[in-house]
């Protein structure tokens, strides 16, 4: 093997002899350099993979052949393999990303990186703090060489600061230094460990001062002005080398000489963390330029690193992994980020929408902007998952909580610039992407790819299984060049595939009713709904893989036994519903607070299953009904991540706009089988926590209420709207709403209502959103009054209205009438009888919008565009009558589902259920048959309808313009249609329950982090001088912290 | 032969229904100091409807509105018990309870809407959307009065509540909860649309209302729907209010009393604005409904 030794002989070299070929052919030395640098990076990796393989024994190398402390001493251990295969890696792809940088500066520029990358190369492997100070000082001066050779104005300056600050830090670890020698006679750090130099006379400063100079090369907020301003100011090649390679060599640095302030370092080092994570991170939301929210966000991942660092006895066995899998996470994605900013070459976010039309590109940030969210199924999920569930498990709520709220602001910025890159461009500017540039950025998400199997499979938390969809999504995706038909039969078959294996093989065998229901609104739904994928013409690229995996986290919801099977299922459902929203041209901003809410969301429910696992060690989902003293807790805050879903009052605000925006196909997927995500959840959750557990009893009352003013607001909200699809997304949240209180009520009826009605309103939701998408298609407008008269030219979609909303309105004889029929025996039965008046009072609301719906698109005049209007495309009909025919078949015969469920439900809620004789269903209150309705309604209506048909046998059917009847004027036939704001006197009387409070409660809360963000950043002057004071102040307060002068 | 007692009662509430329309209108008249219609001219009316031979259509919904409307009544009829303890004229009250009879309801309301909407007339549009507003609220004091009753009684079908009443006009629900019954019948003003709530078809302002586009034999349904409706409603307080029937004579008493009510009130008090009847039914009614919760 070749000795770490040659690392520096070999860089030393290189850089020397590059000053030979100062005038020659800059290929030649840009070459010359390039092997050197990978010979380096092969070096460190050679003995990475000997750590990795076989039981490499850590080394030491003395240098001139005497003992420490009295010569320079290296040593590489496993640690220092990750390290330096890390920072050369990253050189390798730095130099040739900077290829033509490089080559146009000439030799000095390249001479002053293989300098840079040697220094860092030391600085990690010395154990002689003399020598780490000067090989620190190399780099130092080295980048600041590369920053200010670049000969811009605002480059230099920044140098210039770095320069200073790095001074000052410098100046603070010497005096350390020289006080450490004068105190412990050693500069080994071994020996300085040895010899606890805090108990030391005099020691403690020395440990205070070489410390301090540490965490200040680690760029803590708020003393970090310099370092910002370099990350903003550099090309951005640079700044990935500043972020990749110098902040984790300053990580190592810290790792390596934290022992020597021992145990009573670990807390000031993790409130320096929190400073930096939070700050930086709640900083950074303000920002709007591209490459100093890098930096905030790399400042930001260096203080959760250092959190973790100085939690690392909680963490116990698990620390590596957690401090691995973030590490190599952030380092990997955020240089692969600087190298997009430097390809896209624009300094604010709102002009990254250049890379509108470059899906690679798309697909490459976005890869990297969820591996820094820790989003599944990136690296940084499963460390994130560690971290928050060992901290979880020695009770440390605190740290979780800052560790996730800080990741929480985090995700605002970067989700919102993630949202601004897809922005329609109306800029025409052609975007140029040079090979050298984005090959680095390719290998690197290559790595990020990797690293996940390999972290998935190191963490022991996942079985090869839960590869399966990524893999067929991977496929979809590297078939993503095929025509849109092929694609669509293949999701059909998958899924098809899928919901034969689970349903069939698995739950029908074992008679898990509860699995097989959701199974079949999962999947056998998601067959139907991608009938309509079929009327899309060319590629729609990128679409297949996000329906695949939104199918598949559902389908993982239903098959988690865990808590982190069922969270990584939940987050990779929410990350490509996310994703799959975002899609639809003008849903940038909903897409937006849909992940919003959906984070915040899911890290209250982390935060729930920590607390689980912290009582009862155990991560099974079944452990839950085992929370006894934090059952409250747990309960609501695993509560708010599915009341989130499925949007309930309060947590709604992302829904409408959101349902609308989306692509008219993923609207139904969305609105009808996603939302049931959050159903099952609390199905889940209420079944272990409301009925096994004693504790929390309190909480479905609450909830009961929520939804009943959910289904209120819903449906008052619905009827004014003019949009169509939004019409439908606000009468969603009314349902959920009386999903929710059907569940709160705790009992056999209320369930057994809940239950039912998901299939139900899965049919008849789907039914109305693919209606109206249908219609859509053809009318190529949203808003309803601009429709009218399409009975005529639509009467298929016209029968599928009429049987969604008369489902929906709860008439009998259909099968919506179950649904309100149980309602009232089970709310008499269970006394909620102020809430269950008002969903009453929201269900008779709702037959205001089912009929603005119906009549708005339907009757009335027809409009002149739309006089030669066909009938909907068939792909759009074949679903809608496969779900008409589901519907008929529970109306005429609902006992097929009612009985099942009650059977299922009699196991967990003893109490009064439904009683079957024949057809009649009853409880002690009444009774309802459905099927002999069904046979007198169908009697009675064809009686009436031939009598009529008799006495009417020379009616005359007069088209439009018979201007005789209908008080119309030929000239302008809208001006008949009462249509637009059709509810007026409505509005009048109650509108005030429509007032857009709780959005702009929202909205003021999103603006004060603004405002407050904006008065912090005021902070950062620019100016040199005022930089250095923030350094020597922050020197101070952490003195004072420490010793308790404050 | 279920059928055809079914039907010699559907016959009795047709006939019953048109006559007590006709002395109604009668009895508006003399309040207004007019001479008014004779006892028969809802025979009239209806006979001349049903004869009319020019017939105009717009369309398949417009055919069938009237249709959905008139099975919307029957069907109230045909899931109400009529006569108690008389199996014979229980009519199909077998096959759903108090909340199958108001869901059916808006089977009726709904394809009147769906008709009178293809029919396209402006006038009808606005009628409708003010019809189903003020539909909202009225339903909410009869909703509460149904729960209180329910939880009184402890039961939603009809023949149980009507049989607890039983034995003298004290064990009435009209005695035992009389707020309930306070609620409901405030409600039954709205459900009635006479004045002061007649704004849905108020001909001064908006002529006719829904059926404003339909004539004949479409016309004639309506008007045999308003006639079967209005004696079925005026029964169904009668069963859950005041102590039911347990012969005709009796039904026909209290059905009229019943009905004159808020013919009465209409003819006393003037109109409401549609804003301001979707509120009042809001505040005194819902009050009292509420009470009528928290009082059982």
């Amino acid at each position: 093997m070749v000795g770490p030794i040659y690392i520096i002989a070999i860089s030393l070299g290189t850089a020397f002899s590059l000053g030979f070929f100062k005038k020659a052919n800059r290929n030649i030395s840009f070459g010359l350099m390039f092997f050197a640098m990978a010979f380096v990076t092969f070096i460190s990796g050679q003995w990475l993979y000997a750590f990795l393989s076989h039981q490499q024994e850590t080394i030491q190398i003395f240098t001139a052949g005497f003992k420490p402390p009295f010569s320079i001493s290296l040593q590489m251990g496993f640690h220092e393999a990750v390290f330096l295969t890390m920072i050369n890696v990253l050189g390798l792809l730095s130099a040739i990303y900077l290829f033509d940088h490089l080559k146009e500066k000439g030799a000095n520029m390249m001479m002053v990186f293989m300098l840079l990358f040697m220094g860092l190369n030391v600085v990690v492997m010395t154990r002689d703090i003399f020598n780490l100070f000067v090989f620190l000082e190399i780099s130092s001066i080295t980048l600041v060489g590369l920053i200010i050779l670049e000969k811009k104005q605002d480059a230099i300056s920044s140098g210039f600061k770095y320069l200073i600050a790095s001074g000052i830090i410098s100046q603070i670890l010497l005096i350390g230094i020289i006080a450490a020698y004068y105190y412990g006679g050693s500069l080994f750090i071994n020996d300085m460990v040895d010899s606890n130099l805090l108990f030391v006379k005099g020691g403690s400063v020395a440990v205070f001062l070489i410390l301090i100079a540490v965490v200040l090369e680690l760029k803590p907020f708020p003393a970090n002005g310099w370092a910002l301003d370099v990350y903003q100011s550099a090309t951005p090649g640079i700044g990935a080398i500043v972020s990749g390679a110098v902040a984790t060599t300053s990580l190592f640095i810290l790792y390596k000489l934290l022992p020597i302030g021992g145990d009573a370092w670990l807390l000031p080092i993790g409130i320096t963390g929190v400073i930096s994570f939070l700050g930086s991170n709640f900083l950074g939301i303000n920002q709007k330029n591209a490459n100093r929210i890098l930096g905030y966000s790399s400042i930001g991942q260096v203080g959760l690193l250092m959190i973790i660092m100085s939690l690392s006895k909680d963490l116990g066995d698990k620390f590596e992994f957690v401090f691995f899998s973030i590490l190599i996470s952030h380092y990997l994605a955020k240089a692969g980020l600087f190298w997009i900013s430097g390809i896209i070459n624009k300094d604010e976010i709102g002009q990254w929408n250049i890379i509108k039309n470059k899906p690679g590109l798309i697909v490459l940030t976005g890869v990297f902007m969820l591996t820094l969210l820790g989003l599944p199924p990136f690296p940084s999920f499963y460390g994130k998952w560690e971290l928050i569930m060992n901290l979880a498990h020695s009770g440390n709520f605190t740290w979780i909580a800052i560790i996730l709220l800080g990741s929480f602001f985090e995700a605002i910025y970067l989700l919102r610039w993630f949202g601004k890159t897809l922005m329609n461009n109306e800029n025409s500017e052609e975007l140029i992407v040079k090979f050298h540039k984005i090959f680095p950025a390719v290998i690197s998400s290559f790595l990020i790819l990797m690293f996940s199997f390999l972290t998935a499979r190191w963490s022991g938390l996942m079985s090869v299984k839960y590869f399966i969809p990524f893999a067929i999504a991977l496929l979809l995706f590297a078939l993503d060049f095929l025509p849109v038909f092929i694609k669509n039969i293949m999701a059909i078959a998958t899924v098809s595939w899928y919901s034969y294996v689970l349903i069939y093989q698995t739950y029908i065998p074992e008679n898990d009713i509860l699995r097989i229901i959701f199974g079949f609104i999962f999947l056998i739904g998601a067959i139907l709904l991608l009938f309509p994928g079929f009327t899309f013409k060319g590629k729609r690229r990128g679409f297949y893989p996000l329906v695949i995996l939104m199918f598949s986290g559902l389908a993982g919801l239903i098959e988690a036994r865990t808590t982190f099977q069922f969270f990584f299922a939940w987050e990779m459902m929410t990350l490509a519903s996310y994703l799959l929203i975002i899609r639809g041209k003008n849903a940038k901003k909903t897409s937006f607070s849909y992940i919003l809410f959906s984070m915040a969301g899911a890290f209250m429910m982390f935060i729930g299953f920590g607390l689980a696992y912290f009582e009862t060690g155990s991560i099974s989902l079944n452990a839950l009904a085992d929370v006894l003293i934090y059952a409250n807790w747990v309960y609501i805050l695993v509560a708010v991540g599915f009341l989130v879903k499925i949007a309930s009052l309060g947590v709604h605000i992302w829904l409408p706009d959101s349902y609308t925006e989306a692509d008219d196909d993923v609207t139904p997927m969305i609105s009808s089988i996603l939302v049931k995500s959050g159903v099952f959840g609390l199905i889940i959750l209420m079944l272990s926590m409301s009925l096994k557990n004693a504790a929390s009893s309190n909480i479905p009352y609450i909830l009961g209420w929520i939804g009943a003013l959910s289904a209120l607001i819903g449906n008052m909200l619905a009827i004014y709207q003019e949009d169509v699809k939004k019409l439908v997304a606000y009468s969603s949240i009314g349902i959920m709403g009386y999903i929710l209180f059907g569940l709160s009520m705790m009992s056999h009826l209320g369930w057994l209502t809940a239950i039912s009605y998901s299939i139900v309103h899965f049919l008849y939701k789907a039914l109305l959103f693919l209606a109206v998408a249908g219609i859509i298609y053809r009318t190529k407008t949203r808003n309803i009054y601009e429709m009218g008269g399409l009975i005529k030219r639509m009467p298929l979609s016209f029968i599928s209205v009429l049987i969604g909303i008369i489902t929906l309105a709860g008439m009998p004889p259909l099968v919506g009438f179950a649904g309100k029929w149980m309602f009232y025996n089970a709310v008499i039965l269970k006394g909620w009888y102020f809430q269950g008046a008002i969903v009453f009072f929201s269900g008779i609301v709702a037959f205001l919008y089912c009929f603005k719906l119906i009549h708005n698109i339907f009757l009335g005049p027809i409009k002149d565009n739309h006089r030669k209007l066909k009938e909907t495309s068939v792909w759009w009909l074949i679903p809608q009558f496969v779900l008409i025919i589901g519907i008929m078949i529970i109306s005429v015969y609902p006992k097929i589902i009612l009985e099942p469920i009650g059977l299922y439900l009699s196991m967990y809620f003893p109490g009064e259920g439904l009683v079957w004789a024949g057809t009649t269903a009853s409880t002690s209150l009444g009774y309802w048959d459905a099927t002999q309705i069904m046979m007198v309604f169908a009697g009675m209506f064809g009686v009436i309808f031939i009598i009529l048909f008799l006495m009417s046998r020379k009616v005359q059917v007069v088209e439009q313009f018979n201007i005789v009847f209908q008080a119309e004027r030929p000239e302008r036939p809208e001006t008949t249609h009462y249509a637009h704001n059709m509810y007026a006197p409505y509005n009048k009387a109650l509108g005030f329950l429509a007032a857009p409070f709780i959005t702009n409660s929202w909205e003021f809360i999103y603006e004060s982090f603004h405002a407050i963000g904006d008065q912090i950043r005021k902070f950062y002057t620019g100016n040199g001088q005022t930089y250095a004071l923030h350094i020597v102040m922050y020197v101070v307060a952490f003195y004072l912290f420490i010793n308790g002068g404050f | 032969m279920k059928i055809v007692y079914v039907l010699l009662g559907l016959f009795i509430i047709i006939n019953y229904g048109l006559l007590q329309a006709g002395v109604l209108r009668r009895i508006t008249a003399r309040v207004g100091k007019r001479i008014g219609v004779p006892f028969y001219q809802p025979y009239i009316d209806l006979i001349k409807n049903y004869a009319i031979r020019s017939q105009f259509s717009h369309g398949v919904m417009f055919y069938l509105g009237p249709v959905f409307r008139l099975s919307g009544g029957v069907g109230i009829f045909l899931f109400m018990p009529l006569i108690f303890g008389n199996e014979i004229f229980s009519n199909y009250s077998m096959a759903g309870d108090l909340i199958l009879i108001m869901y059916f309801m808006f089977i009726g309301m709904l394809g009147m809407a769906l008709g009178a909407g293809e029919g396209g007339h402006p006038y009808s549009i606005i009628g409708i959307t003010r019809g189903l507003s003020q539909f909202t609220t009225v339903e909410v004091p009869f909703t509460l009065a149904v729960i209180s009753i329910a939880i009184q009684y402890q039961t939603l079908s009809i023949t149980e509540i009507v049989a607890a009443q039983q034995g003298g006009i004290m064990h009435w629900t009209l005695m035992t909860n009389p707020l309930a019954t306070g609620a409901a019948m405030l409600s039954f003003l709205g459900m009635m649309m006479y004045a002061p709530f007649n704004v849905v078809n108020a001909p001064q302002e908006n002529p006719l209302g829904p059926p404003t586009e339909f004539h004949g034999t479409f016309l004639g349904m309506l008007q045999t729907n308003r006639v079967i409706l209005g004696v079925m409603e005026a029964i169904l307080f009668m069963n859950l209010f005041f102590g039911g029937a347990t012969n005709w004579g009796i039904l026909f008493i209290k059905a009229f009393l019943i009905y004159f009510y808020p013919v009465f009130v209409g003819a006393v008090f003037p109109r409401y604005r549609i804003d301001q009847s979707i509120r009042w039914f809001l505040y005194l009614p819902t009050a009292l409904g509420i009470l009528a919760i928290i009082f059982i």
